[in-house]
């Protein structure tokens, strides 16, 4: 159970990512922040300003959407190179300034976001899950099904999907592709958020959590495919269950070493990622 | 109806295009040749606006559209079917076609629009659910055509649609272009095999290293003794 649920949200995780990197071209070093801004608003609204916590999900939501589609007009679209390196520089310069700005704001101290939920686990029979945990699962499954229909059912998505296989070709059919962008950058960075707003109740929110965020989401995606949605949403569940596991049959300690070492299997045995390239929807 | 006036248009420090002067009338078909890297394909990419003009004009019935976005271009009424076919290749069959008809909002005449391309050409009504990086080459070309066509241009640029075809294919391509400009859309194309070029254009032009060196109708060209010498073999 534990690890479905945090399975589903690795997956919101790793298919923002993946997103940005097969539209855009970007590796997105700044996801991970979006993650951390995701939990840092859940705490303000919930902790600090007493919203509902499910709303204070929701905003933190369309904060993280907001800030990416302004990183995206304000920052990469003035950009007059697209050379990889280059990008690459000014992605790990905001992602040091994003991590900065929330410690400088609230500090290097962890802090705890508290929830509506019972703390007593609900019980079926052998098992025992915590009333908070099936939340975020069912949300994040529910995200998740919403997300595949946006790719695949809706004009968005075939705008997405074209410009994501021939950026001329899209333009050319009418596509706006910087409206596109914003658009990707925007939900990339909102599903990082609402990632970081579901978990953040059940661990705690601190300035460094973006960066293993940022490792979970690339280690996803390397699982996945490059570029591949589907990849990403098997590849998150993949990655959680070999953490749960790990944790429990080798050690808790090395929990988080997981994520390299997926990252190294992957590379050595099947650099093109566990899931067949032509999956690739967006 | 399409006029490019003194055009030049450059890659960086290389000029492709210098001077260059083309009118298209409404419901003609008029040709371009020339040998490789003459600047047939910039040409067309400079009208569609996927490429910025250094220096000219073009105008699209009397209107300047020169600066515009490929989106623009494609709202006015001029589509561009790109050198090489580029069908999207992980859509399907049928979501090429949507893509095709992007701009447009009036969806009941889209389906009835897709099944009239579907009556003219069965071979992809059989594949409407495969990916069109599946299809064989000559389909592909069918698609990017018929792509093009669903965003019902008044004007069609058409890049080496015949380009690595084989040549029953490349006849029913041309059948196709033929069907095209009778039901009245203007054709401007490029094509590498100048006999076919000149034999079914109204009018053509020749393009040498970025200029126009030569034009006129087709059997004008087909008797003129530089066209004849370096693009017909005699
Ligand atoms: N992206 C580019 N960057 C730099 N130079 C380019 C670029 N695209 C084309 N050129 C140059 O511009 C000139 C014209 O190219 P263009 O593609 O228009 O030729 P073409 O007539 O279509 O040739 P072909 O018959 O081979 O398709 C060539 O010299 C080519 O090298
Ligand atoms: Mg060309």
């Amino acid at each position: 159970m534990n690890g479905v649920m945090l399975g589903s949200t690795y997956a919101l995780l790793g298919i923002g990512l993946t997103l940005v990197f097969g539209i855009m071209r970007i590796v997105n070093f700044t996801h991970g922040e979006f993650y951390a801004l995701g939990a840092y608003m859940a705490y303000l609204f919930v902790a600090q300003l007493g919203v509902n916590f499910f709303a204070a999900i929701l905003l933190a939501t369309a904060i993280g959407m907001i800030v990416g589609a302004a990183l995206e007009f304000f920052i990469l679209r003035r950009l007059k190179t697209t050379d990889i390196d280059s990008v690459m520089l000014l992605m790990i310069g905001l992602w040091i300034a994003m991590q900065n700005t929330e410690q400088l704001i609230w500090g290097g101290v962890a802090k705890l976001i508290p929830s509506p939920f019972a703390q007593q686990p609900l019980v079926f029979g052998p098992v025992s899950v915590s009333p908070l945990k099936v939340f975020v699962l069912v949300t994040a499954i529910v995200l998740l099904i919403a997300f595949h229909l946006l790719i695949n059912h809706t004009r968005l998505g075939l705008a997405m999907r074209s410009t994501f296989q021939d950026r001329d070709v899209a333009s050319l059919m009418g596509v706006n592709v910087g409206t596109i962008y914003m658009a990707t950058f925007a939900l990339g960075s909102g599903l990082a958020a609402v990632a970081g707003a579901l978990l953040g109740p059940i661990f705690l929110v601190s300035p460094t959590m973006g960066d293993l965020a940022s490792l979970k989401a690339f280690a996803i995606v390397i699982l996945g495919g490059l570029g591949s949605t589907v990849g990403a949403t098997i590849g998150g569940f993949v990655l959680a269950l070999v953490e749960e596991f790990g944790s429990g049959y080798v050690s808790a300690d090395f929990r988080d070493a997981f994520s390299f070492l997926v990252i190294v299997a992957v590379l050595i045995l099947r650099p093109q990622g566990l899931f067949a390239p032509k999956e690739r929807v967006g | 109806m399409l006029k490019l006036e003194n055009l030049t248009v450059c890659y960086g420090a290389v000029t492709a295009l210098r001077d260059v002067s083309i009118a298209v009338g409404e419901g003609e078909l008029v040709t371009l040749i020339g040998a490789n890297g003459a600047g047939k394909t910039t040409t067309l990419k400079a009208i569609s606006g996927m490429l910025p003009l250094a220096a000219g004009t073009i105008t699209f019935d009397g209107r300047k559209i020169g600066g515009a976005t490929p989106r623009q271009i494609l709202a006015l009424g001029i589509a561009h079917c790109p050198e090489g076919r580029r069908v999207l290749p992980q859509l399907t069959v049928r979501e090429n076609l949507e893509m095709g008809a992007f701009l447009r909002h009036d969806h009941a005449v889209v389906r009835s629009d897709m099944e009239r391309i579907f009556v003219k050409l069965p071979r992809l009504r059989e594949r409407v659910m495969q990916v069109a990086g599946t299809l064989s080459g000559g389909e592909q070309q069918m698609l990017a055509i018929a792509r093009s066509l669903m965003s019902r241009p008044r004007m069609i640029l058409l890049d080496e649609p015949s380009l690595g075809l084989a040549p029953n294919i490349t006849e029913i391509i041309f059948e196709i272009i033929d069907d095209i400009r009778r039901d009245g859309t203007t054709v401007l194309m490029v094509e590498q095999n100048a006999l076919a070029a000149l034999d079914m254009c109204d009018r053509c032009y020749l393009l040498e290293t970025g200029r126009v060196v030569q034009s006129g109708t087709g059997d004008q060209m087909l008797d003129d003794a530089h066209v004849r010498r370096a693009y017909l073999g005699g």
